[in-house]
């Protein structure tokens, strides 16, 4: 059997009188792919939430085994602490910095990378300079590996929305990630942009040893990259299960497609 | 020897380019003649003290930049910090204290006032905070005209000692371009110490805050530390700029930290340009410098006005700044460029 690397233990989370996700368990194997599935305001990005702690106030518990092997309780760590334990994500709306160039806002990522302080950079230090160039240069590899390195210097602003979804992608393999939580990937991109977003998530899987936990209303795209799947409706668990399993699930047709009556 | 000159040039602009810290060194070189130009009888000692104050302006609106331009904060309150930096450095070397720790002490302190408006920007926002921020410069005034320590009109400062050795008293007309100079250079650093923060891990910290806070504090920025980093550097710079209005007119009045100045600040990031340091200075150039220097000659009070349709037409066209129109004539030439290869090369063809 394969380590967890992330265990939801009949999390809860409560807006007002509206349970957004209830009493929902479930895993994410190491160098697994799993898809969060359910239709629209099943509360999917609200577990994406509650796992990156902005929202600290569920019930139940997160346990997440970080680099060291440590299996932690999430609740522990502040949300800018999420990061240093291997956690990255993304957003359901690109959230880049428009007017900061592409490898700029790349190397945002390995903001907790930085051992040097303010003052070290007003005076320039050796030090400083070095860790500048060396996170640098990884961000530039990072970029090399997302096929966007030649357009490194321009602005975010501006650019189309496939690259701009690169973007991000890449600035979450800058913070060394073990587990990435992608929202929403494919949204809004073409069917080519599609087929080469999955083939860099099965690289980010090879080369950087990450699990990748994604949101994703396009099933062709879950069924193609996901080991598992795993679908919710109304905050509730659905099913669990591969592909296959998921999609000829009662429940599940029934959530999507409702019931015959 | 055209042609080797020619090169001598090409070789300075391409390393000018590639070491912004050498620019701002030329820039404050070439900003320190103006020191010089009384004495031969150029400009009027009057003007020298304009161009003294954009440059004190200058390294005011630069903190302004730093909230506003890249943080996404505002505040009205800076005026009293640059009073802070005055009266502050005026009540230290009153007690006898040397210079260099008189203007440490006097940064330290308004720093700290800077931090915790940074903590009560935590709670509030936008119009909010601007409203705040107007009421402690507000009370920063009100403590200066009432509290006995700032002489109640203000604090005559006179003569200054740097390092323990050289007294400047601008009474004396080269000891005025001495200062002068002094206040060019703590400028071009200031210029340095900007630019090192914001090519830094800190100023992409503080844009992500300002563009995106939830991407921000899940890269692992802490709103919280550079809310307050924002704020103290602006204080800092704002107190900086104090303190060279005190060693330079060696007087630090009470009363004269309005609401006016403050305004007059954002202007200058404004107009001037957002996230640019020269176009900060040229916003301090805009907004103090030409009313002052030209049009006040001419039409008197009524100068104002033109400096007020001056801002608005800055904002209609170039809402990021007017230094932003530096980019569009390169655009134009690069285009005229482009036009003129390609016409060549048709031509060439042709033949």
């Amino acid at each position: 059997m394969k380590n967890k690397v992330l265990e939801l233990d009949r999390v809860t989370m409560q807006f007002g009188g509206l349970k957004a996700v209830n009493e929902l368990s479930f895993s994410v194997d190491e160098g697994e792919i799993v898809g969060l599935i359910g239709p629209n305001g099943a509360g999917k990005t609200t577990v994406f939430n509650c796992v990156t702690q902005f929202y600290d106030d569920y019930q139940g518990n997160i346990f997440f085994t970080n680099h060291q092997n440590e299996r932690i309780d999430l609740r522990s760590k502040k949300v800018t602490e999420v990061i240093d334990e291997g956690i990255v994500r993304t957003f359901q709306n690109v959230e880049l910095i428009p007017d900061l160039s592409i490898l700029d806002n790349v190397m945002i990522g390995a903001h907790n990378q930085f051992k040097t302080n303010i003052f070290a950079h007003i005076l320039r230090t050796k030090k400083a300079k070095q860790e500048e160039t060396m996170i640098r240069e990884k961000a530039m590899e990072v970029l090399e590996f997302m096929n966007i390195l030649d357009i490194k210097d321009q602005f975010a602003h501006g650019q189309p929305y496939g690259i701009l979804k690169k973007i991000e992608i890449a600035r979450t393999l800058m913070a060394n990630p073990k587990l990435i939580i992608l929202d929403e990937p494919a949204a809004g991109l073409n069917d080519k942009e599609t087929d080469e977003l999955a083939e860099i998530i099965n690289n980010i899987r090879e080369n950087y040893n990450a699990s990748i936990l994604l949101i994703e209303h396009d099933m062709g795209f879950v069924m193609e990259i996901c080991d598992r799947v795993c679908a919710i409706n109304f905050g509730q668990y659905l099913a669990m299960g591969s592909p296959k399993e998921i999609q000829s699930h009662p429940d599940v047709q029934e959530a999507y497609l409702g019931k015959d009556e | 020897m055209m042609e080797k000159l020619r090169g001598i040039l090409l070789g300075f602009t391409r390393s000018l380019k590639r070491h912004p810290h050498i620019q701002f060194m030329v820039f404050g070189a070439l900003l320190s003649i103006v020191a010089f130009l009384p004495h031969i009888g150029i400009m009027n000692f009057s003007t020298m003290s304009i161009i003294a104050y954009i440059v004190i302006y200058t390294v005011v609106a630069l903190g302004m930049n730093i909230l506003l331009g890249f943080s996404g904060l505002i505040s009205l309150g800076t005026a009293g910090f640059i009073g802070a930096g005055a009266l502050g450095i005026g009540v230290f070397l009153g007690l006898g204290l040397p210079f260099e720790l008189a203007a440490l002490l006097t940064v330290i302190i308004a720093g700290g006032i800077g931090a915790l408006i940074g903590l009560f920007s935590l709670k509030v926002d936008g119009i909010y905070l601007a409203i705040a921020t107007l009421f402690v410069g507000e009370i920063l005034r009100q403590i200066y005209t009432q509290v006995a320590i700032f002489g109640g009109e203000g604090i005559n400062i006179g003569g200054v000692k740097f390092l323990g050795l050289i007294e400047l008293n601008q009474i004396r007309q080269w000891n005025r371009s001495y200062l002068f100079i002094i206040l060019v250079i703590v400028m071009v650093i200031m210029m340095m110490v900007m630019h090192n923060i914001i090519k830094s891990r800190t100023g992409r910290a503080l844009m992500a805050m300002s563009r995106s806070d939830s991407a921000a504090q899940a890269m692992g920025v802490s709103i919280l530390k550079y809310r307050l980093t924002a704020f103290i550097l602006a204080t800092v710079f704002a107190t900086i700029g104090g303190i060279l209005y005190g060693i330079y007119f060696q007087q630090a009045p009470t009363r004269a930290w309005t609401l006016n100045i403050s305004l007059i600040i954002i202007a200058m990031v404004v107009v001037g340009g957002f996230k640019s340091i020269y176009g900060t200075f040229l916003g301090a150039f805009v907004i103090h410098g030409i009313p002052n220097l030209w049009l006040k000659e001419l039409f008197d009070d009524v100068s104002y006005i033109f400096s007020g349709i001056l801002i608005i037409v800055v904002i209609l066209f170039y809402p990021n700044g007017f230094v932003y129109v530096w980019v569009d004539i390169k655009k134009a030439y690069y285009k005229y460029k482009l036009k003129y290869a390609q016409k060549k090369k048709v031509t060439a063809d042709e033949e």
